[in-house]
């Protein structure tokens, strides 16, 4: 083969190269495994010894000059390159991907709160729902035949007559989750920071704002110096992470047989910023939960010293929280699942 | 509770605006629902807490507006009328009988003779109408009006209407009737406590009056009653009989017996004032109220449950302004003695919150409590947590279905000897029970969204399931998952569209025991069509294609519904949340396909373990890459195309080494299987 005959062919040949393809099979035809250049090189042992040393140096030229051509050729067609069409995307077209389903947005707002207190050092504890009359009232403080009862009206359960007891009275379904501070108390000593996620149920008629089922979460902690402050300062972190840092909180005077000095909380409405909307009733305050140190009467059912320790208890709705915070105005839809609705959490 | 600004002023002086006062009033903890103008005056609705029956009065509200406030309350004495000094036959011989003074601990009776009962004045009246009593007569108008006032429910008798001049306090007979005061018959039972004259019951006992001793217009000679009566008894016979009265509603929350005198003294006063009449005769028996207790509170122990610093001057002024009697025991222990009326205070911490509630719960600081608590071991919550975001990731949708279910709800799956556990006193005949199955919740949440147009539905709910085995209540936390219609899959290609079945259910299951860390699960069939979940060979749980029975009761037409329930606590035993490195291989690997068909009968499952045998070290993968039917397919037969994967750990393999490995799989398959190689 003509060394200089290839070469003067290479230049007019690398013209005609106008794409990646040509370009491609431009390099194949002098670099490949089978190619020209491999060929030349190929056949110099076959050559006279006087000849070998030029023809290699031609060679090597022209593989270089080859080379050095291809490198050209890249850059001007990567700098004049077009998509061609057939391999243009429609990127207007649906994404290929994998629908992803839904966590229920009681879950989603459940796991965010015991989430904001695990941050503060609080364990997660769940209970029962089948509860005794004792957990539930009495060991909280709540007297039998008591007017305070009525706010904690309750289920109870049918006892066939082989039904077993546990000695701790009627059988009942619990109308809040206080009943596992009980039972985390009556098994454990402090200190003691807990948070009790979970359903519970009452006989309340359902309507808009109203569900016979509902989730709590309650939360409480326990040491030798707890005081009422404290409960503001962690009730503080948690709304303001759930609500944003820019709420106002009070805290009001309220009773519950279980607390004493006992609080109800509201921060500032997050409809209205505060200034009275249709969501607050034109108050401003939206109330979130109750809270409370913890009633001496409480710590003797559980048999801690109320001299020695002190602590303090919250509860709250889970509904409300999650409907205040999503724009929700009917728990029923909660419970109705309806996808359309699941899907917007 | 209602009460008006101006009736409030009666008692206390107030400087500050209706609005204003609201908002003290709410962040004392009497919280104001509603603040409106009404009639030249403003009528405040204030939530009243049952530890607070002394704020059922317009004299407790104006008592608690002078501690905020720091005005002092004003308590015009109103003076013991003065009794008729000719002396009637008839009142004088009033007797009165308790049978149980449990039931009542006092009874007093003034009878006021030749009342001319007219309608009330228009003040009384427009004070009456704007906290929502309606105005009857002048007589009725004044046990209303010192209700209203003082908190004491009182009940004036028609004199006259009376058989005789005893009356009991007595309990009622069995089927024992009376008309009340709002036309309704009323049947007693012996729990009840009524009223009564020789012959008949003339009142429900703190409850409502009956209709046989009303007073009205041609009413002459008026008993007034103003007495306590248990607050147990009178909250009873309110839930039995369904009666909410202005009376009861105070009786239950409990009547101090000291207020007795003062109201009805009041009361005799200004039915006199509006009708004339004569106080003729008074009598009472039962005990008025002992003195209490004091108790002991130290400033220290304030402040140190507040986190706060409160001067001792202050919390003995607060106190004070509250009506309790201080005393200065020592350097700082004081010996508070409460009020009658605050029946609430019984304990240095109802102290301590009396204090904070009048400073203001604002002006308590807010700190972050210095504890290291115990942590306690993660229980399954961490678990399920995981499945709910698998699950998720897999896209199925968490939903929420109500524990307390219809007693028709056709049964699904329960335990031998498991009996559903009702609930005593159910709302409804569609929450009479509580649930034994996830499933029919399920159902009807695929029921719903079918009718919503819904193509695929594929939903899970974790929650506890109920029954009572042996008389011990037992509740259960299970994993439910229902598959439902069509899945559709957007590819390159296009649209590809797929009717869930129990593959689906079977792949849904497959990562969750991968992510849950079950290696040893598996899906067996039996002979009769049941399809079985195994976990370390133990039965977990059965696949289950919805039956008629409750597809009907879900409404579920045309649809089949795939549906599986998980008893957690048992799926989660055979799982191992920890993790642990495997070296990567060193040497590459060799995939080899193999391409049969087999009989349809044959379980691939089977099949693959049977591959595996041939190759235990060096074959580290098998799977179906294809499956297909079609005319080159003989029928009867399923054609398959199986994807091996050869790697050594030692070095890399060679194509000689793989084939004699790879043909044994093919004879094995031939000879266990009748396989047709392709």
């Amino acid at each position: 083969m003509d060394i200089d005959a290839i070469k003067t062919t290479l230049d007019s040949e690398i013209q005609g190269v106008d794409s990646f393809e040509r370009l491609e099979e431009f390099r194949v035809k002098y670099l490949g495994r089978k190619g020209i250049i491999t060929q030349l090189t190929g056949s110099i042992p076959g050559l006279p010894k006087e000849e070998r040393g030029s023809f290699g140096q031609q060679v090597n030229s022209l593989k270089v000059k080859v080379t050095s051509l291809i490198e050209d050729k890249k850059k001007s067609l990567a700098a004049t390159e077009k998509p061609s069409d057939a391999c243009r995307v429609d990127i207007g077209m649906p994404g290929i991907s994998q629908e992803l389903g839904h966590v229920h947005p009681i879950t989603q707002v459940m796991d965010e709160i015991c989430g904001i207190f695990g941050h503060l050092g609080f364990s997660v504890v769940e209970g029962p729902e089948i509860e005794t009359e004792f957990n539930n009232f009495t060991g909280l403080n709540i007297p039998l035949d008591h007017p305070s009862r009525d706010a904690f009206d309750t289920f109870y359960l049918k006892e066939p007559s082989d039904a077993i007891r546990s000695g701790e009275g009627k059988q009942l379904l619990r109308s809040h989750t206080s009943p596992v501070q009980i039972r985390v108390m009556k098994s454990r000593k402090p200190p003691l920071a807990v948070v009790v996620p979970g359903r519970v149920y009452r006989p309340d008629a359902v309507d808009a704002s109203h569900s016979c089922m509902f989730h709590q979460i309650e939360g409480f902690m326990v040491d030798t110096q707890i005081r009422f402050s404290d409960l503001k300062g962690v009730l503080e972190v948690f709304a303001k992470r759930v609500f944003g840092q820019d709420i106002k909180m009070r805290f009001r005077p309220h009773f519950f047989p279980f607390t004493e000095p006992s609080a109800e909380v509201d921060i500032s409405c997050i409809i209205c910023k505060g200034k009275g909307c249709s969501v607050c009733g034109r108050k401003g305050w939206l109330e979130i939960l109750g809270s409370g140190m913890i009633h001496p009467n409480v710590f003797k059912h559980v048999g801690y010293d109320p001299k020695k320790y002190s602590g303090f208890a919250f509860g709250m709705g889970v509904e409300r929280i999650a409907m205040l915070k999503f724009g929700i105005n009917d728990i029923r839809l909660f419970f109705e699942n309806d996808l359309r609705f699941l899907k917007q959490f | 509770m209602k009460v008006t600004y101006n009736w409030l002023k009666d008692f206390v002086d107030i400087a500050l605006s209706p609005e204003a006062l609201a908002d003290k009033l709410t962040m004392a903890g009497l919280e104001v629902t509603s603040l409106e103008e009404k009639g030249g005056d403003f009528v405040i609705e204030i939530e009243i807490t049952s530890n607070r029956p002394d704020w059922l009065s317009v004299i407790g509200i104006a008592r608690e507006v002078a501690a905020i406030t720091g005005r002092k309350l004003k308590l015009p004495h109103a003076g013991a009328p003065v009794k008729n000094a000719r002396r009637s036959p008839g009142p004088g011989q009033l007797s009165i009988r308790i049978e149980d003074k449990k039931d009542c601990p006092l009874y007093t009776a003034k009878v006021i003779e030749g009342v001319n009962v007219l309608p009330s004045p228009a003040w009384l009246q427009k004070r009456l109408e704007l906290v929502g009593c309606r105005s009857v007569n002048a007589v009725v108008d004044v046990t209303n009006y010192i209700l209203f006032e003082t908190g004491h429910p009182l009940h004036a008798f028609d004199y006259d209407k009376l058989d005789g001049q005893e009356l009991f306090v007595r309990r009622a007979k069995n089927n024992e009737k009376i008309i009340t005061l709002d036309g309704v018959e009323r049947l007693l039972n012996a729990g009840m406590l009524v009223i009564a004259d020789r012959r008949k019951a003339i009142a429900i006992a703190g409850v409502m009056g009956g209709k046989n001793t009303e007073v009205t217009h041609d009413t002459k000679n008026v008993l007034l009653e103003a007495a306590v009566f248990s607050p147990v008894i009178v909250r009873r016979m309110r839930q039995a009989l369904g009666i909410q009265s202005e009376s009861s509603y105070r009786f239950e929350r409990g009547v101090p017996c000291a207020s007795v005198a003062e109201a009805s003294q009041k009361a005799v006063l200004l039915i006199q004032e509006l009708g004339k009449g004569s106080y003729a005769a008074a009598k009472s028996s039962g005990l008025f109220e002992a003195g209490k207790k004091p108790i002991e509170a130290e400033a220290a122990q304030v402040n140190e449950a507040l986190g706060i610093k409160i001067a001792s001057s202050t919390v003995k002024r607060i106190l004070e302004s509250l009506g309790c009697n201080v005393r200065i025991k020592s350097k700082h222990i004081f010996k508070v003695t409460p009020p009658l009326h605050r029946q609430d205070i019984v304990a240095a911490v109802d102290i301590i919150e009396e204090i904070a509630r009048i400073i203001g719960y604002e002006r308590i600081p807010t700190t972050i409590p210095a504890v290291t608590p115990q942590i306690m071991t993660a229980g399954r919550e961490d678990a399920v947590s995981t499945i709910k975001s698998v699950l998720a990731g897999l896209g199925l949708n968490e939903v929420i279905t109500n524990s307390l279910v219809d007693s028709a709800t056709p049964a699904y799956s329960r335990e031998t000897g498991a009996n559903p556990i009702e609930i005593a006193n159910p709302l409804s005949q569609e929450q009479a029970v509580l649930r034994t199955s996830l499933i029919p919740g399920l159902a009807r949440c695929i029921s719903l969204n079918l009718n919503q147009q819904q193509e695929y539905i594929a939903v899970f709910e974790i929650a506890k399931i109920f029954s009572r085995i042996q008389g011990r209540a037992k509740e259960e936390l299970m994993l439910g998952v229902a598959l439902s219609g069509m899945k559709s899959f957007w590819l390159t290609k296009g649209q590809v569209r797929d009717k869930v079945g129990f593959l689906h259910l079977k792949g849904v299951l497959g990562v969750l025991c991968e992510r849950l860390g079950i290696k040893d699960w598996r899906i067996t069939s039996e002979p009769d069509g049941l399809l079985t979940l195994l976990v370390r060979k133990a039965p977990v749980a059965t696949l289950a294609k919805l039956e008629t029975g409750l597809l009907e009761h879900a409404q579920i037409k045309n649809t089949d519904v795939f549906v599986v329930e998980i008893p957690l606590e048992k799926l989660l035993s055979g799982g191992d949340f920890t993790k642990r490195f495997v070296p990567l291989p060193l040497y590459p690997p060799i995939a080899r396909d193999i391409s049969f068909s087999i009989r349809e009968t044959t379980e691939v499952d089977a099949v693959l373990q049977a591959i595996g045998k041939n190759a235990p070290l060096l074959l580290k993968e098998v799977r179906v890459i294809d499956c297909y039917a079609g005319t080159q397919i003989p029928s009867g037969f399923k054609g398959l195309t199986v994807s091996c994967l050869y790697r050594s750990d030692e070095r890399t393999l060679t194509e000689e080494e793989i084939a004699p490995l790879h043909t044994l799989i093919s004879e094995t398959l031939v000879k266990e299987f009748d396989a047709r190689l392709r």
